[in-house]
């Protein structure tokens, strides 16, 4: 570990800015010109124009939370809300624009795909410019497209699915979201299809002023199951950028998925992401999750254990820095007999940073002999941050089990004295410390995701100890 | 006057549709000119502690219940006394309210003071005689001196249709230790904001508290303690049982400030459900802005385990009286804390009242 104080960290990878370049960049602010005219360049059925409209009453008719971080730095009139890449959307990386593909070689996203990945869509800016899938996995019906493509081929699914579990009156965001979406990934796993390797999608925002707003709709069928994998970036830029997605899953009756997120949007970005599962019977659902980027960040993915016999698990670590609020955590309610919820939350706080753990446990009077059990942990690296833990536990039963616990604290000094008793430095050991901290999130991720996470370890903690 | 109270808003919001921000109750009576409340009886038996009637107690905590609650408080309240205490023995202050047909509104502010290395036992009781509709609205201002050692009993056993509005303000000086222990056995709602602002160093602030929800009764609990001295000391342990309708709303908040270096402060909510009815909302917060300190927080919720249940029915109790033994347990290691005798028997007595 280096001792020498950084005032702002070289993210190196991730702060590469291609020159602001696009092929169609729409004016700044939110209006219903704005909104039909995304919808027109998209060429959308009306249905879909319909809904956008519809979702943008509900946005101006709604308003901003009263509680959570302060949004006041967010001004609608200085985002664009639509940009689109100087790319046609293409399943070969050889099509991709030059800058825009060597953005995602950097990212190491096309290597991924050769070594680990069974399909990758890679977003830039506001459309999805490379999207693809083994050969099998199409053989087997699965259909993982990007959603302007489902949009116009699968419009039944996408009827019936789209903005269902996440309404757009659940908030101001997503009314937002619904009013301007665009780019994202549609994956559909068939009835009994087990998909063994990941897929991943990769959003990248190069854009300054620019807001992303995909759409991200999965719907893994009964006895079916999927591994997804979500990566998010951006360059830093002085000006405020908008990250509003929003990410439906339907995991039907004895099915499973695992929804792995990396995100390290650059310290310039409000992400307003909001991310909800509907659990079938004795269907699985795990969320995975590393925030490490935004300035501002509210984000608390959902699970509703709908079906008797539904889990669900929570892992997830934060890791805020100077300038960065990242008010984070997990919900779940259970809708029905025999649900059961695990949730481990943890959180580091260094250089000023604020990380807020807030969260939701529900538990319905029809959710007999349930079982949640919650426990989260904030570590703070030094006594300029801030690290607060917000947990409500709504309890409607009295045939369940619910348990709660969280500590907050810093790093113990008999842990270190041990360990500089075993030869290591104050600095080695105390980073040895946070990665093991860290280590319970790692491990759920697929090796080369852990690797890119202990690397934003390292390079958030060098320069913080000593 | 009736009116919609919006009550006990928390230090630090969330999400509006978690329903635990603030409590409605409607249709309450916030009576003006609140008559003369003659059911109040002192027992202080040492000369050293002064409970002397004034006028002056016009406080405004920094946290209450309602813009309207503390209004009438520094309005029209009918007991206003400020009690002092100069004694180093530990001494005890019995103040009984005894609420009836005649005396069924209080509005009482009590201001108490205990002086540099001084102690007080501050046992303060509230009854019903009959089944009149009392109404409470209490504010009691707390401070503790350097080096004080403070213990403050809180009985509630109004009647099931009365109405219990609680402000608690406490500020705490160097090395000073004040334990509270709350038995809420009563009440159609009771309603409780308790704040305490510790602001030297080494103070102690310990909480035990009991209740008993039953029929439609409403608890909402805000407790917020600031620890702003170094190495503050703070333990929250509230030991709950939900019957029939009821609903609790605990919302605890341990807010370590900076400069509170190796504090300590533990929180621990554990509620017994004993209805399919009833519902409980915890928010239990940890708010930190210290890195040396050490804060945790635990919360717990769910039925009477069947197994234990069954091996005290084994031994010849009826399900209800093993259902009885079983609450009574758990509400032990809070009121075994005590070292009034009758004082035991009596609270022990009520919790058999209320689960009949």
């Amino acid at each position: 570990m280096k001792k020498t104080k950084i005032e702002d960290i070289n993210r190196n990878i991730y702060d590469i800015k291609n020159k602001d370049e696009y092929e169609f960049k729409i004016k700044k602010g939110l209006s219903k010109d704005i909104v039909e005219e995304i919808s027109a360049k998209k060429n959308e059925p009306s249905w879909m124009r319909d809904f956008r409209l519809k979702a943008l009453d509900v946005y101006n008719s709604l308003k901003l939370p009263t509680w959570g971080p302060d949004l006041s730095c967010l001004n609608m009139d200085e985002i664009a809300t639509y940009v689109k890449p100087k790319t046609k959307l293409s399943n070969s990386w050889d099509d991709v624009d030059e800058d825009i593909k060597n953005t995602f070689d950097k990212l190491g996203i096309p290597e991924a795909e050769k070594k680990s990945l069974a399909g990758v869509g890679a977003q830039y800016d506001s459309e999805v410019v490379y999207h693809s899938m083994k050969e099998e996995l199409k053989k087997q019906g699965v259909i993982y497209t990007d959603m302007e493509t489902a949009v116009n081929e699968y419009p039944e699914l996408v009827k019936k699915y789209f903005m269902k579990c996440v309404p757009v009156y659940d908030h101001k965001f997503v009314a937002l979201h619904g009013a301007v979406w665009s780019g994202g990934s549609f994956v559909y796993v068939p009835k009994n299809v087990k998909v063994d390797i990941p897929l991943q999608s990769y959003f990248r925002l190069n854009s300054k002023e620019a807001g992303q707003f995909e759409h991200t709709l999965i719907i893994v069928e009964e006895g079916a199951s999927l591994h997804f994998i979500e990566g998010c970036s951006a360059p830093k830029y002085n000006k405020v950028n908008l990250h509003a997605g929003c990410v439906e899953l339907y995991v039907k009756d004895n099915a499973y998925l695992r929804y792995s997120t990396i995100e390290n949007w650059s310290k310039n970005m409000l992400n307003l992401n909001t991310k909800k599962a509907i659990v079938g019977k004795n269907a699985k659902m795990e969320w995975v999750s590393g925030s490490f980027g935004s300035k501002i960040s509210m984000l608390y993915p959902m699970s509703i254990l709908d079906g008797e016999g539904a889990q669900t698990e929570y892992t997830g670590i934060s890791f805020a820095s100077t300038g960065q609020n990242l008010d984070n955590g997990f919900k779940v309610v259970h809708n029905a007999k025999n649900t059961s919820s695990l949730v481990n939350a943890k959180s580091i706080s260094k250089n000023g940073g604020k990380c807020t753990y807030r969260s939701l446990v529900r538990i319905n009077e029809n959710a007999k002999n349930s079982k949640s059990s919650v426990s989260c942990e904030s570590l703070m690296l030094d006594d300029i941050s801030i690290s607060d833990t917000i947990p409500t536990n709504d309890i409607r039963t009295d045939d369940a089990q619910f348990s709660h616990e969280a500590k907050i604290g810093k790093i113990s000094d008999k842990t270190i004295f041990y360990l500089m008793s075993r030869g290591m430095t104050e600095e080695d050991a105390k980073a040895m410390i946070v990665r093991g901290f860290a280590y319970e999130v790692s491990k759920e991720l697929p090796v080369e995701y852990a690797v890119e996470m202990n690397n934003l370890i390292n390079l958030e903690l060098e320069g913080a100890i000593g | 006057m009736k009116t919609d109270l919006i009550l006990n808003e928390t230090p630090i919001r969330t999400a509006n549709n978690y329903n635990i921000n603030n409590i409605t109750l409607k249709d309450i009576d916030i009576e003006e000119n609140v008559p003369q409340f003659k059911g109040m009886n002192i027992i202080n038996n040492s000369s050293k502690v002064s409970v002397t009637e004034t006028k002056k107690n016009k406080f405004l905590p920094r946290y209450f219940l309602s813009d309207e609650l503390i209004m009438q408080s520094n309005k029209d309240c009918n007991v206003n006394l400020k009690i002092e205490s100069n004694s180093s023995n530990n001494t005890q202050l019995f103040i009984d309210f005894e609420f009836s047909k005649e005396n069924k509104s209080l509005v009482d502010n009590l201001d108490v003071t205990v002086s540099k290395n001084c102690k007080l036992t501050l046992i303060l009781k509230y009854d019903s005689k009959d089944d009149s509709v009392g109404y409470h609205n209490q504010l009691l201002n707390i401070v503790g001196k350097e080096n004080s050692n403070i213990n403050v009993i809180i009985l509630n056993f109004l009647n099931k249709s009365s109405n219990s509005f609680v402000t608690i303000n406490n500020e705490l000086r160097k090395n000073s230790k004040l334990n509270y222990t709350i038995i809420d056995l009563g009440s159609k709602n009771f309603i409780m904001n308790y704040y305490s602002n510790m602001i030297s160093d080494y103070s102690s602030n310990t909480i035990n508290s009991i209740y008993i929800g039953d029929n439609e009764k409403v608890i909402d609990l805000n407790y917020i303690l600031h620890l702003r001295g170094r190495e503050c000391n703070t333990d929250i342990d509230i030991q709950g049982a939900l019957k029939d309708n009821s609903k609790k709303h605990f919302k605890g908040t341990i807010d370590f400030k900076k400069g509170c270096k190796k504090s300590i402060g533990n929180e621990n909510e554990s509620c017994l459900m004993l209805s399919d009815k009833a519902k409980s909302i915890a928010l239990p917060m940890l708010l930190c802005s210290e890195e040396e300190v050490e804060g945790n927080h635990s919360s717990s919720s769910g039925k009477i385990d069947e197994g234990d249940l069954f091996y005290i029915m084994s031994r010849g109790f009826n399900k209800k009286e093993a259902m009885k033994l079983m609450v009574k347990a758990k509400f032990n290691k809070i009121i075994d804390k005590l070292k009034d005798e009758n004082l035991k028997s009596l609270i022990l007595d009520k919790i058999d009242e209320k689960l009949s």
